[in-house]
């Protein structure tokens, strides 16, 4: 017991703020990052990478900690970053991208408006792309239009890039797919198709990268976000055949350019919102913090606040029939 | 291959390396005592300590302080009825009972030397199948995992109980755990099932918060009604002398230690099936190996079997589940997740290489997790005994230091208060069923299992048709399903041939 | 032996409007998302009917339907037993309140001390120390190192 308590205290003054020298607003502070996940997930990878860095570019060197509210695919956190957290500039969020959609197709829980929020950008984008096993004998998108038998695509399940993605392809670009929803996690459907069960998969470009370096699947199309190296591939609204289903392919795939949204409560004071803002954009271009997200295979791409507000508005833009529309397509969903 | 396997060793027996081990199985030996210290969690708190260490030192850090918080999780279990970890919850039905005889010691050296034993054979079972381990996995497609989860929901049969009405009662809180499997967003229709319009029960229902409910909340009711200390007014001598008779029940039970083991092991290789499975078909296992019914009768009572089964798996277990993610780079829980990104971290790419060109370094992880076990289990021996006290100190001082630590390790799975309502709910659930004499064992089984089997149903239907239920790992899986099922009543029958007339 | 037997019935009881609420929700899904809560809800609902129709008609022998689990104490007076377990609910949900209503740094060190003071009635020395390691394991562990978001308390929300 008593070894324990020793270890607490020796632990404890570790996160117990210095002594203050100077007149920073953030001298001495804790900014905390509510993270929409678990620990673990690339959401919260992110997060813990800017929390090691951040601090360099704040005005004061706060503490900056990291606090997981996992639930309802981060419409909790994002809940609680709108309207319970104080606008103070101390507490920021960061939650999944899906949730404009989730906003346009008024899921149920929602209570928040994204076009309010105070935006500081987004630290990465990310491309959904469709990705099949490498001996798969499909080479174009022509073939697997033509395939005689379906290809096999592994899915979690609705609302998520793995099953939407490839669900609009078959439904407006005529793709010869079979969708199988009910993978636990998008790494299960990896798996499976390693061992045959399926034989191809949609999702985050960077998620299935390691596997592409491996060998084990090759990419075969891609959406509109432009991410490096996949530029040449089809883009999946060129495919499809009408313009309901360009339009809807668009929404869908719009939110993918702030992959990894960062945005503080409505009403924060702009002078610490512009604090925020430059030491997001500075910590995306520190050597250091490149090098080891490279290393991490976290790819940096900061969006700044005021592309990330245009895209929360385009999406958020539609018609209401439209929007109707949409839900039949798109859940939101894990 | 038998050279990685000793060169593996070598390399954490560098001082530095062995160091660096030290203080993660001392930062593991906390994170497992007490719940709501949840693995992942320091984990994750740990990564930016490894970005300076070598790859082994990295793995010695991390996977020393993963592997012995099972170990742990255990003492917490037996000592106080809360689950330390959420996959230790199965060591509190008997290792707890026991705790309440008087017999803490026993039941924490039996927990101990079950853990050491199940992560040595893991250790050994794993490096032995190395050879086969990717077409093994590769052959376990949705269709055998489907099978897999009905032959454990077929354990629900032998865990209920003898007599009709008994096993009435175990299929019903089978048949209620496997419901509330069922609730949060259904990945078929994407429907939110049974969420009654909450956020938080979106994801479905967490294990933790649910089993701390099911065993704690009724452990405290208990010892606020007896008022007394956990062990009783029993004699005190009993305590102390009980670590070595623990721990000579381990090798007195050995095979169904081996066995149990060698389940978790099993368990632990196959991807997607959770942490919490391996424990309680071990139980099951350990409850259906008891011989007539005046043995079964005494599971849930104090029965040595009933900890070192699960205590055997558990550790077992954890070796088995390096191989999805350091073969396939697919993580099976969030401690891996965050495993696997500190294998990107120091530049080592998860995949068949690692059984191949890396055997080394994997090898080194399994010895780490052997070594950080001994370690621990040394350790833990000095202690045992003055920890084992424990169970002396007046209820009235334990009970709110152990509600304090059911609450928080409630909360820390979801940092919501939705956890704390789970909880309270879970609590009076199980402490109704102990009441009307429904075993909660099956429910927690159904409850694990019941996601497994429905998911992979659907993808075995939507992919094979019907074709799947030929498959000839199915065909052996369906087979054992019976074996299973009949097991209790091929027992019943035999017990009514000699003994039928006497109680009528 | 009434009382059990009440709760016995009521459990069953509980058991099956469960698996009728199931059933019934599973009406309006589609196919899929409703066929295995159907799959377990009928055979939930008819065990449950049927374990509630054993308890009230037949008297339960002593051995009979014995579950692999532990079983309540038998060594106390019952109206004693009641008492106590009463209270101890009572504790655990007035716990629950306390973390509601002042949130959770300040509800555990105050729930030690009164069960402590109150329900323990132990003297003031051991209830201050055990009080005080409350506060520290709540404060210095959770809330400082690990970061854990606890929510604020009701009657501060209302404050601020």
């Amino acid at each position: 017991m008593r070894q324990l308590t020793a270890l607490l205290f020796f632990l404890a003054s570790l996160w117990i703020p210095g002594f203050s020298h100077g007149a920073a607003y953030y001298e001495g502070k804790t900014l905390t990052i509510v993270v929409g996940y678990k620990p673990g997930g690339g959401y919260d990878r992110y997060a813990r990478l800017f929390q090691k860095f951040l601090p360099r570019y704040i005005p004061g060197n706060p503490t900056v900690v990291i606090q997981n509210m996992p639930g309802a695919n981060s419409i909790i956190a994002a809940n609680h970053i709108y309207s319970v957290a104080k606008p103070d500039g101390l507490t920021i969020g960061t939650f999944n991208n899906g949730l404009v959609i989730a906003q346009l197709t008024k899921v149920e829980g929602v209570r928040f408006d994204l076009t309010k929020m105070a935006w500081i950008g987004s630290t990465a984008s990310d491309a959904a792309i469709l990705a099949v096993r490498a001996d798969v004998p499909h080479k174009t998108v022509d073939d697997l239009r033509k395939a005689k038998e379906p290809i096999v695509i592994g899915a979690t399940g609705p609302g998520s890039s793995t099953y939407d993605f490839p669900a609009l392809l078959k439904e407006f670009a005529g793709l010869n797919f079979k969708l199988v929803p009910g993978y636990s996690s998008s790494s299960d459907v990896m798996l499976a198709i390693e061992r045959k069960e399926a034989d191809g998969r949609g999702g985050s470009y960077a998620s299935i990268l390691p596997f592409i370096e491996r060998g084990l699947v090759r990419p075969m199309i891609r959406t509109r976000v432009v991410v490096p190296e996949i530029e040449k591939l089809p883009v999946d609204e060129d495919l499809a055949a009408s313009a309901k289903g360009k339009a809807i392919m668009a929404v869908r795939s719009t939110p993918e350019i702030i992959y990894r949204p960062y945005a503080a409560p409505p009403g924060t004071p702009a002078e610490t919102m512009k604090i925020l803002r430059d030491a997001f954009a500075k910590a995306s271009r520190d050597k250091d913090l490149l090098a080891e997200a490279k290393k991490t295979k976290l790819p940096i791409d900061f969006v700044a606040a005021e592309d990330a507000v245009k895209v929360v508005q385009e999406v958020l833009r539609q018609p209401p029939e439209m929007a109707q529309e949409i839900t039949k397509y798109i859940k939101f969903g894990d | 291959m038998l050279d990685a396997f000793i060169l593996g060793l070598a390399t954490i027996f560098q001082w530095q390396t062995f160091l660096i081990m030290l203080l993660g199985i001392f930062l593991g030996f906390w994170v497992g005592l007490l719940p709501g210290l949840g693995g992942s969690t320091t984990l994750a708190l740990m990564l930016p300590f490894i970005y300076k260490m070598s790859p082994v030192e990295a793995f010695a850090f991390l996977l020393g302080m993963h592997s012995v918080v099972a170990t742990t999780g255990d003492i917490t279990s037996v000592l106080f009825g809360v689950p330390g970890e959420g996959t230790t919850a199965a060591t509190i039905l008997d290792g707890h009972a026991m705790a309440k005889k008087g017999e803490a010691g026993r039941a924490l050296g039996a927990a101990l030397m079950s853990s050491l034993v199940g992560a040595l054979i893991g250790a050994f079972a794993l490096a032995l199948s190395i050879p086969v381990v990717r077409p093994l996995v590769l052959t376990f497609g949705a269709p055998e995992l489907f099978m897999l989860a009905v032959v454990g929901i077929a354990f629900i049969s032998s865990l209920s109980g003898q007599g009709g009405r008994a096993l009435l009662r175990g299929i019903l809180g089978g048949l209620l755990g496997l419901l509330i499997a069922m609730v949060g967003q259904d990945p078929q229709a994407g429907v939110q099932r049974f969420t009654f319009g909450q956020l938080y029960l979106w994801g479905g229902l967490d294990l933790v918060p649910v089993l701390v409910g099911l065993f704690a909340i009724p452990e405290i009711i208990d010892l606020a009604i007896r008022g007394t200390a956990i062990a009783g007014d029993l004699p005190k001598e009993n305590l102390s002398s009980g670590v070595w008779e623990g721990i000579k029940d381990t090798f007195r039970h050995f095979w169904l230690t081996v066995r149990c083991s060698l389940i978790g092991t099993f368990i632990g290789i196959m991807p997607g099936l959770g942490g919490g499975v391996a424990q309680w078909i071990s139980y099951g296992h350990a409850v259906q190996s008891a011989r007539g019914d005046e043995e079964r009768r005494g599971f849930g009572r104090g029965d040595v079997r009933g900890v070192l089964g699960p205590g055997a798996a558990n550790n077992s277990k954890e070796g088995g589940a390096l191989i999805p993610t350091i073969a396939f780079g697919v993580p099976g829980s969030s401690a891996m997740a965050i495993l696997l990104g500190a294998f990107f971290l120091q530049g080592i790419m998860p995949g068949p290489d690692m059984l191949d060109k890396y055997l080394v370094v994997t090898f080194s992880m399994v010895w780490t997790m052997v070594v950080a076990n001994i370690i621990t289990v040394a350790v833990s021996l000095i202690f045992l005994n003055q920890l084992a006290k424990l169970t002396l100190v007046r209820g009235s001082i334990l009970i709110p230091f152990i509600l304090f630590l059911a609450f928080i390790g409630a909360y820390t799975s979801n940092n919501h208060l939705g956890d704390l309502l789970v909880l309270l709910v879970f609590g009076l659930l199980g402490y109704a069923m102990i009441c009307c004499g429904w075993p909660r064992a099956p429910l927690v089984l159904g409850f694990v299992l019941g996601k497994i089997a429905e998911n992979n149903f659907y993808i075995s239907t939507i992919r094979y048709g019907s074709s799947w239920l030929l498959r000839p790992v199915v065909l052996i899986l369906i087979i054992l399903t019976v074996v299973v099922l009949l097991y209790p009543f091929i027992r019943f029958e035999r017990k009514g041939a000699s003994e039928g007339d006497a109680t009528a | 032996m009434k009382t059990a037997l009440n709760l016995r019935f009521l459990l069953a009881f509980a058991a099956a409007l469960a698996a009728f609420y199931a059933l019934y929700a599973s009406l309006h899904w589609p196919f899929r998302a409703a066929l295995f809560p159907r799959v377990i809800g009928i055979p939930l609902l008819l065990l449950a009917l049927a374990e509630m129709l054993l308890s009230v008609l037949r008297e339960e022998k002593e051995r009979e339907g014995h579950a692999v689990d532990f079983e309540l104490t038998t060594d106390v007076d019952p109206v004693v037993a009641r008492k106590r377990t009463l209270a101890i609910l009572g504790w655990i949900v007035g716990f629950l309140l306390l973390i509601v209503l002042t949130g959770f740094p300040i509800a555990v060190p105050l729930f030690v001390f009164l069960y402590l003071r109150i329900a323990g009635r132990e003297g003031w020395v051991l209830t201050i120390l055990i009080t005080g390691v409350s506060w520290l394991f709540m404060d210095g562990l959770f809330n400082r190192l690990l970061h854990l978001p606890f929510p604020q308390g009701w009657l501060f929300a209302l404050w601020s």
